[in-house]
């Protein structure tokens, strides 16, 4: 293999695959590019309503004037943004682009996944102007008004479907990890969202079924729909821009299933405490628990898969977000099976605590793992080059630096919370009051991640218009020195 | 595989003079140049799993079978508490005693007409406290709570003209526990000291006057009195079971 790379770009004996490789990266460009610019415009959308809530957060008064910028809304609205918005879109992009590569099948009828994805982002639009009017719905992760949900999820099929289709006609015997975790979550996400609106919204269950429902529906969503998207893009660009296979095809299979075995529990934690029967906790908190093994099994993975090579990793953008995710992987895994025990729960419930654990999953794992998946994606779809690495180093520092101060915030502060709040000789607005520094720390940390954000708006659409702007016989942008190899 | 397959651009692909003119666009070959400098697509080594991690998973295996078996409350679908134990027979109810109970059912029931020292409102409510028709015979004062009191009344030298609302099953409806507690509350405290009235008696006594649907006048409730019941029933009583596991910690709350 390495052999291959040294006899230059006409000579390779897998041109083949490489001229297949670029068909199919045509075949997706129209649509995966508007994925993309879908994903970044409520990335903003979302960062926007994060720094009103933030700051909302201890100055309660900020921008309250009008009803529809309310904390309640406004919050929802973030949340849905973010999740539907940014993470769902970056995942149509990112996933359905790797999985077409690895299953060596061109997306055909690309025109339907494109307005498949147009009627997602247009259900979404209501979706958000229905929470903000007040149609807001009041279960977390399901806030989006009945109205617009049929749309949603009627979208989501049609946009799923070419994943799944692309593996249906793959070419090839083996099929990689990065496939297993995006062919499942294509079917896990369906069936999480419409079981969900179904016993919540729809056909309401009866009692506790639905905070069951709620929660199982809740986790899964970072469970089963980003994180198994998130670990495939990782398992694809690692070996790629490094040029070196995956350490253990038998770590994958172990981390894959269980995964898959013991997922799907885990939120049940969320209920400890809950008129729940006992059984059904204790099992999330055994689930929760067991988590460990595929979060240690993928750790151990990815790091013996770039062992030796972290210059390299520091210097391409792609590796340089996509570990960063994947430590963020390994921390933020262990740290949720430790708050799954009663223990541990019952100081961390009910605080900033979770809040933080949230963003450490959504956004330093997955939201960074998926930053290195456009900068790999984009020079490949355009045909391209990165303009700015400086703009590169703004973002991934701005994020970086940001998202750490946050979880340092969130869960110091939230930890002191609970504490407080489970010590009855403190008055409960004495507590409240003592969470106020850390709740500025945390808009602070978000000025960060703005900055972060704008950079990478301004890279990405500076490179979209200005066609000329760096030419790919340039070579790639790289963070540093160009010399000692082109990994990307 | 020729020359003319490289092309990377589907907008040419297939037109094969096009394919010619466009090798020699200088841009065309920068576009090749970025395809084939990526690496090759993603492979996997077979690196066996590490002895130790087996060894760590089967750990983490077994404590979340110890887990399990200690904290799952017997997967019953109404236990609550992870330290409920299906192992330890039937779940030990709350016992409160009869006098507690009463106390509890006086505050709720009585206390806004008789006041809460029992003494009553002079002319308008009758006194509990030292008042014989709580304390003498026990048939006396259940008459009086199963079916209510109207017309005139002399207590304690005083006369009253009210109307007592019946509490049996014809009134308010309280069941046999809660009146046998709170007469039983009404006799003992304040420094009067009559005896229990249990529940079994007072079942008794629901029974005797379920079909009277008028309340009983002053000149009628000494009449035709039973004998005075013994108590031999236990001073503690049970609540129900009802079906639930009501143990004091059965909802663990944070």
């Amino acid at each position: 293999m390495s052999a291959d790379q040294k006899q230059g770009p006409y000579s390779s004996n897998s041109e083949a695959v490489r001229l297949e490789l670029s068909q199919i990266d045509a075949s997706i460009r129209s649509a995966a590019l508007f994925f993309v610019i879908a994903a970044i415009t409520w990335l903003m959308i979302g960062t926007v309503f994060a720094l009103l809530v933030a700051v909302k957060a201890h100055q309660p008064n900020f921008a309250s004037t009008f009803e529809f910028l309310t904390f309640g809304r406004v919050r929802s609205a973030h949340l849905n943004a973010m999740a539907l918005g940014w993470a769902s879109n970056i995942i149509f992009a990112v996933g359905l682009w790797i999985m077409a590569r690895l299953c060596r099948a061109p997306i055909n009828h690309k025109g339907i996944l494109f307005i498949a994805g147009v009627f997602w982002n247009i259900g979404l639009t209501v979706g958000i102007f229905g929470i903000l009017r007040g149609d807001i719905t009041s279960v977390e992760w399901l806030e989006i008004p009945k109205y617009a949900t049929p749309l949603l999820a009627i979208s989501y099929a049609l946009i799923g479907v070419w994943g799944v289709m692309a593996f249906r006609f793959r070419k090839g015997d083996h099929v990689y990890v990065s496939q297993w975790y995006i062919l499942a979550a294509l079917f896990w996400f369906p069936w999480l969202y419409v079981v969900a609106q179904v016993m919540i919204i729809w056909f309401p269950a009866r009692g506790v079924v639905q905070s069951v429902t709620n929660w199982w529906f809740a986790h899964n969503v970072l469970g089963l729909w980003f994180t198994p998207m998130a670990l495939a893009t990782a398992y694809y660009l690692i070996p790629k821009v490094l040029g070196r296979p995956i350490y253990s095809y038998y770590l994958s299979v172990l981390g894959f299933w269980a995964l898959a075995i013991f997922y799907n529990w885990a939120g049940i934690h969320h209920l400890i405490g809950g008129p729940i029967p006992v059984w059904l906790i204790s099992a999330g908190i055994v689930a929760s628990v067991m988590m460990v093994i595929p979060v240690v099994v993928v750790g151990i993975n990815h790091h013996m898969s770039i062992i030796g090579l972290y210059k390299e990793v520091w210097r391409s953008p792609t590796l340089r977000f996509v570990v960063f995710g994947a430590i963020s992987y390994t921390l933020v895994s262990l740290i949720g099976s430790a708050m799954a025990l009663r223990t541990v729960s019952e100081i961390t419930h009910f605080t900033h605590f979770t809040v933080g654990h949230a963003h450490h999953g959504v956004y330093a794992f997955f939201t960074m793992i998926m930053f290195g998946g456009v900068y790999y994606m984009m020079p490949r779809l355009l045909k391209r080059e990165w303009p700015s690495s400086f703009l590169i180093k703004l973002h991934f520092w701005g994020c970086a630096l940001g998202i750490t101060i946050m979880i340092v915030a969130l869960q110091v502060g939230g930890w002191i919370q609970g504490l407080e709040m489970n010590n009855a000789e403190i008055p409960f607005l004495e507590v409240v009051q003592n969470t106020i520094p850390w709740l500025k720390a945390r808009s602070v940390s978000g000025l960060f991640l703005t900055v972060g954000h704008i950079a990478f708006a301004a890279n990405f659409f500076w490179m979209l218009f200005a066609a000329g702007a760096v030419r790919a016989k340039q070579g790639p942008t790289l963070l540093g020195s160009n010399e000692g190899g082109s990994a990307r | 595989m020729s020359e003319e397959e490289h092309i990377t651009d589907p907008s040419v692909k297939g037109r094969g003079s096009l394919e010619k003119a466009a090798m020699q666009d200088e841009h065309m070959q920068d576009v090749h140049a970025q395809l084939m400098r990526e690496k090759e697509e993603p492979q996997e080594g077979f690196s066996p799993v590490p002895i130790f991690l087996m060894f760590i998973f089967a750990a983490l295996c077994f404590w979340g079978g110890v887990y399990l078996v200690e904290h799952s409350g017997g997967y019953r679908w109404d236990a609550y508490s992870p330290d409920f134990d299906p192992n330890a027979g039937a779940p030990k109810p709350v016992e409160i005693a009869l006098f507690d109970r009463g106390a509890k059912v006086y505050r709720n029931q009585c206390a806004q007409c008789h006041q809460a020292d029992g003494n009553g409102v002079l002319g308008v409510y009758p006194p509990l406290v030292a008042s014989s028709w709580v304390t003498g015979h026990p048939q006396v004062v259940s008459r009086i709570l199963i079916n209510g009191l109207n017309g005139p009344i002399l207590v304690k030298g005083s006369k009253y003209n009210g109307n007592m609302p019946a509490f049996g099953s014809s009134g308010l409806a309280l069941s046999d526990k809660d009146i046998a507690g709170v007469i039983t509350y009404i006799r003992q405290e304040w420094g009067n000291s009559a005896s229990d009235v249990t529940v079994a008696t007072i079942a008794d006594y629901s029974d005797l006057y379920a079909g009277r649907s008028v309340p009983w006048q002053a000149a009628d409730l000494k009449e035709g009195l039973g004998p005075v019941p013994e108590v031999t029933a236990p001073l503690l009583e049970e609540l129900p079971v009802d079906g639930e596991v009501a143990t004091e910690d059965g909802v663990t709350s944070y």
